[in-house]
């Protein structure tokens, strides 16, 4: 799993670009190749590629290995990854506290309990 | 690592900070024991659906601590963790914190807690290291550099890993 602060700029850099998403909604459908690829872009085939170099250097795609045709594929991997952290900091937190509150208050009822359940059995 | 050394002194902190208040319906002595030993963090640290599956904490000034949670596709992330700094009982911890991984970002959490009768005040802060990583984690930095709302790419996000998970 590629996680660090690195690996996630590489990912946000890749994404953050309209064709390079294209491609990758394209891929979200199936493998292709860099031709089919180069259809429904106003692009040169030389400018997918590089595209798709960024995309591979994110772990974002990988490459067949049939020279010919090459089919790029979608790995999604890493998508899930930055989802996770996607403005996930104050959710993280806030859910996390939210557990905390219901967790604290849960231990603090048992204390009481337990208090007079001592009480009770001392007398 | 000499990069964001350089860019986080050029950096104000208030700029490198997040800052999260609560109120919690504890007293702040139970506050502090549920965040203070392991069989308790593992009870409500982390988001729903996200629990931790390695919870080691050496709960002092100078001991460590090592976590990591399980996602629901059932493999365990990447451990994070860090030291204790500070540590003034039921009102203070101050520890940093990361990802296990050679050159990933830190970050310093202090946590200030405060007595209202039956209750608690929780005041979480975060400083990081640079302005981009504290971006990165609350998503500003994505937003505004490609114009581009959080919530569609959220929407790519899960449309394409869900269809990647449906071929897979």
């Amino acid at each position: 799993m590629l996680q660090s602060g690195q690996q996630l700029d590489l990912v946000f850099a890749a994404l953050a670009d309209p064709t390079r998403r294209a491609i990758l909604a394209r891929l979200s459908a199936g493998e292709a190749t860099v031709n089919e690829l180069v259809e429904p872009f106003d692009l040169s085939q030389p400018t997918i590629s590089k595209h798709l170099k960024v995309l591979e250097g994110a772990g974002l795609v990988s490459r067949g290995r049939e020279a010919q045709f090459r089919p790029v594929r979608l790995n999604a991997a890493p998508l899930e990854t930055a989802a996770h952290w996607i403005g996930d900091y104050r959710r993280f937190w806030e859910e996390s506290f939210d557990r905390l509150d219901a967790y604290a208050s849960e231990l603090h009822r048992k204390e009481k309990n337990h208090g007079r359940k001592r009480k009770r059995s001392s007398k | 690592m000499a990069a964001s050394a350089n860019a986080a002194a050029s950096e104000s902190i208030a700029d490198r900070t997040v800052v999260i208040t609560r109120e919690l319906n504890a007293p702040v002595r139970i506050v502090f024991e549920a965040m203070s030993k392991p069989e308790h963090v593992i009870k409500w640290f982390g988001p729903v659906g996200w629990p931790l599956t390695k919870c080691d904490m050496d709960f002092r000034v100078g001991g460590k601590f090592s976590f990591a949670m399980t996602g629901p596709n059932g493999v365990q992330n990447t451990p994070f963790g860090g030291t204790y700094r500070e540590i003034v009982p039921n009102k203070r911890i101050v520890y940093d914190n990361g990802f296990e991984i050679e050159g990933a970002g830190r970050m310093v959490h202090t946590i200030i807690l405060e007595e209202k009768g039956e209750k608690t005040s929780l005041t979480f802060s975060t400083l990081f290291d640079t302005v981009a990583m504290r971006n990165e984690h609350v998503g500003m930095g994505f937003v505004v550099g490609v114009n581009s709302g959080f919530d569609q790419l959220n929407d790519l996000v899960d449309t394409m890993a869900r269809s990647a998970g449906r071929k897979g």
